[in-house]
């Protein structure tokens, strides 16, 4: 069985990795790192039950502490529609219309950093602290890993926007060495045809975007309606 | 068609300079005292920094958050993001072919990491088991003479929060990462930057565990519970730091096996054909992915609770420190088979090679790892019996924890059977397959008493329950982690471990952990309490009995570390390619592992455990042509 490595000095360089492997490997990452985020945010569903079934010294929810539904539609509104957006990019790259799939992109980052920005906002115009009772830690807590989650998916929407800019003349193939991880001490690209990635990066993370509107939306329903 | 392992080219003073484990430090060091000094000028500045740390949980949290993004810069964390950011290209791979110093850094090779793991987290095991020994010392007197109480409390909440933490990768992290890829036919994990972050996030964690003695320690034992959480001083933030940065690398390290063992198996490793240590990891990944994460929610609201001064385990203020004790064990309990499905899968592996038969019942053993998988959701609230629950909670909880013997009984029935009328080899690595069945038997059997509601509330919180987990964690996921220890390392390091010293190690370790863990039943069911300092004065003989027997089980870990270190730094023995004439693809390979693995990647033709076949066929085969590439 030595023959599996004994063939190594028959070649000049190891046979390389077809880049739709790690296509496949980012679509089962997002899935994966959805399935996580959802049990992240289950605790705080299943705190927000479990205290107000409590209600505790009755201050689950003092009469002040009362967010604006209209602030909490606004940022979620946004949220969706930035997802949306990347939902429509996508479709966009598929039907190989690159210019305006980077345009769209591009709106979908101002659209989600507008949410995030304006979640921020709102606690600023809220009437109640963190300490007001069992549903405000609920609110404040949900809303910020909320706010947190949004930024990293944002960030990484802005990797693949950034990618898609930076090569926009560049059909396939590998760049230039000193590209190679923006090291330009680097002697090639360990990944064959990097710039391939580029759809399944995109398709990786509009279904996970999609994913945290969504449970932006439970948020609103729960925190907001409920 | 592109080359594996990209050299780099860079200057003489980026070598020196570079992102290495001295930069890390320093810049860990720098980040926890700019998060600090942040902090208070949040909360009002103040000079008398030292002065108010038990007071300003901001700035202890903020230091440890910075601390840790310094020292994952210093590491070299931050060039490639920094990259992706700019819209330069992916790339995978870092420092795979550069030295010795690619165990101090980013490295990207999965042995590189696991190697690191190994390292790490013996590190960490023996700091963990040097507080047992003084745990131990404590008790030799049934009142506080070593120690004052609360300082005892601390020893035993590092103790079990250091072991409980740390080793929820002490299989997944050494031997997961180092030979899942090999046993599956693949170079890499899927996300290597990310394996190799999960590493260095835990050893980060660690080091912020220990840091809870410069604050006063924590008095909660390694649960955590409320309310003494939210009332503890500072040396609490050291426990949620801890604890949820274990979490997250948990969370990225399941996240990465399940990837791995789903996109990235050769042509021909059919799901029927994967070995069954890849179906315990597998098994494992998906409890890390899906509970770890509520353990950092519920730490997350602790710190917001000490920081932002949010209520979610105040009932005074609105909260429930039920809600921190229902979210601890829906993660705390899968955490337990966390821990021990590794264990299992590593029995079940071993066990046909030192047996010479093939694995018995190969779909029963994965029903067995996947049942326990979907049971130990269930059964949670068996751990808050006496808490005061609603008592209609109570049986089915009760059934659900018995339940889960009938899953755990498949990998047993199936490893005594592959074993019936085997020819079977008393190798080191057997010996300590054949201990996990005795140590395993004990602490399944006293789980029964835990889980039935009316022996529970007299056993509940005492010793018994102690015994019990260690025969369970420590018989079962020590003893089989020594077990791939000696089975493995050959493979990893190219030298032989020292098999005189190994049996002595096992035989001492083996007489040792019962004679100190035995006797706790006792002790226990005679009404001792754990995390208590003082005991009656009828149980002294009984505490010094289990203390004696801690320090043989402690000295019986140094004969293994001398046996390590002599084996792999002085005597350095070749050891053969195959030494245990083992068919599992990892063996067919040469000692140690090239970085590539493979030249290209193989055609599986049959599963690892064809033994006693007359004339078995080979495993795999090597891809037919160069160009084959993985399909």
């Amino acid at each position: 069985m030595t023959e599996l490595v004994q063939e190594a000095t028959a070649y000049d360089v190891v046979e390389g990795e077809p880049p739709e492997l790690l296509g496949r490997n980012l679509n089962s990452g997002a899935h994966l790192f959805a399935s996580a985020t959802a049990f992240f945010f289950l605790a705080f569903v299943f705190a927000y039950f479990y205290l107000r079934a409590q209600n505790n010294a009755g201050l689950w929810k003092p009469k002040k502490v009362d967010p604006s539904v209209a602030w909490g539609t606004v940022v979620m509104a946004l949220a969706v529609a930035s997802a949306l957006l990347v939902r429509l990019g996508l479709q966009r790259h598929r039907a190989g219309r690159r210019e305006e799939w980077r345009r769209v992109g591009v709106l979908a980052l101002v659209v989600g950093f507008a949410a995030a920005v304006l979640q921020v906002v709102e606690w600023t115009t809220l009437h109640f602290g963190p300490t007001d009772g069992g549903y405000a830690s609920v609110f404040y807590g949900w809303t910020a890993f909320q706010l947190l989650f949004t930024l990293g998916t944002l960030l990484w929407l802005e990797n693949v926007v950034a990618t898609s800019w930076r090569y926009r003349k560049v059909a396939s193939g590998s760049p230039g060495p000193g590209e190679a991880s923006g090291d330009p001490h680097r002697t090639g690209h360990d990944v064959a045809d990097p710039l391939s990635l580029v759809r399944p990066g995109l398709e990786a993370v509009s279904f996970y975007w999609g994913f945290v509107a969504a449970l932006g939306v439970l948020l609103w329903v729960v925190l907001y309606l409920a | 068609m592109s080359a594996l392992a990209v050299e780099t080219s860079p200057p003489v003073w980026r070598r020196l300079i570079g992102f290495n484990l001295l930069t890390a430090i320093l810049l860990g060091i720098g980040g926890w005292y700019l998060g600090w000094f942040c902090a208070h000028q949040i909360t009002g500045a103040s000079l008398d920094y030292f002065g108010d740390i038990d007071q300003n949980d901001l700035a202890v949290f903020m230091g440890y958050f910075v601390g840790v993004l310094g020292f994952l810069v210093g590491l070299g964390f931050g060039v490639y993001p920094w990259a992706r950011l700019r819209g330069y290209p992916p790339s995978l791979r870092e420092k795979e072919t550069e030295g010795i110093g690619r165990y101090f850094g980013l490295c990207t090779d999965h042995k590189v990491v696991g190697i690191q793991y190994l390292v790490g987290i013996g590190v960490f095991f023996f700091v963990g088991g040097l507080n047992a020994m003084l745990i131990r010392t404590e008790l030799l007197s049934p009142t506080s003479h070593v120690f004052p109480a609360n300082n005892y409390l601390t020893l035993v909440g590092m103790h079990g929060t250091m072991m409980m933490g740390m080793f929820t990768s002490g299989i997944l992290g050494p031997f997961a990462n180092y030979f899942v890829p090999l046993m599956i036919g693949a170079r890499r994990m899927a996300f290597p930057r990310i394996e190799s972050l999960t590493f260095w996030l835990l050893m980060a964690a660690g080091t912020i565990l220990t840091t809870t003695l410069a604050f006063g320690g924590f008095p909660t034992g390694w649960t955590g519970y409320q309310p003494l959480n939210d009332q503890a001083n500072a040396g609490m933030d050291a426990y949620i730091a801890f604890f949820a940065l274990v979490g997250i690398s948990m969370c990225l390290l399941g996240l990465n096996m399940i990837a791995t063992i789903v996109t990235m198996r050769a042509p021909g490793l059919t799901w029927s054909r994967l070995p069954i240590f890849c179906w315990g990891v597998l098994s494992t990944a998906i409890l890390m992915l899906l509970a770890a994460p509520v353990l950092v929610a519920v730490l997350l609201m602790s710190m917001l609770d000490r920081t932002a001064q949010t209520s979610f385990f105040i009932p005074a203020a609105g909260g429930s420190q039920y809600l921190y004790e229902n979210l601890f064990w829906v993660f705390g309990h899968p955490e337990v088979y966390i821990l021990a499905l590794p264990g299992f899968a590593i029995v079940l592996e071993l066990l046909p090679v030192f047996s010479r038969k093939p694995l018995w019942g190969y779909r029963l053993a994965v029903a067995g790892l996947l049942g326990v998988t979907l049971l130990s959701w269930l059964v949670w609230q068996h751990h808050l019996f006496v808490s005061g629950i609603n008592a209609d909670l109570r049986p089915f909880y009760m059934l659900s924890t018995e339940l889960i013997s009938i899953p755990t009984g498949f990998t047993f029935i199936c490893g005594l059977m592959t074993m019936w009328r085997g020819n079977l080899r008393f190798t080191v690595p057997m010996l300590f397959c054949l201990a996990w069945f005795f140590n395993f038997l004990i602490g399944g059997l006293s789980g029964v008493f835990l889980s039935d509601v009316p022996s529970d509330v007299t056993t509940h919180g005492s010793f018994f329950s102690m015994a019990h987990f260690h025969y369970t964690i420590m018989g079962a996921l020590i003893f089989t982690f020594f077990a791939a220890i000696y089975y493995w390392v050959p493979k990893m390091t190219g030298f032989e471990l020292n098999e005189r010293l190994g049996k002595i190690h096992f035989w001492l370790m083996f007489v040792a952990f019962n004679s100190t863990f035995g006797p706790l039943f006792a002790v226990g069911f005679l009404g001792q309490p754990r995390r208590v300092v003082s005991y009656p004065h009828n149980l002294i003989f009984l505490n010094r009995w289990v203390s004696i027997s801690a320090f043989v089980l402690g000295f019986s870990l140094l004969i293994f570390l001398a046996n390590f270190v002599w084996s792999l730094v002085f005597a350095r023995v070749p050891a053969p390619q195959n030494p245990w004439g083992s068919r599992s693809l990892e063996w067919q390979l040469p000692s140690p592992v090239p970085v590539h693995n493979f030249d290209r990647i193989p055609h599986i033709t049959s599963d690892p455990y064809d033994y006693g076949e007359p004339a078995p066929g080979p495993v795999a085969v090597p891809a037919p042509s160069p160009a084959g590439g993985m399909r």
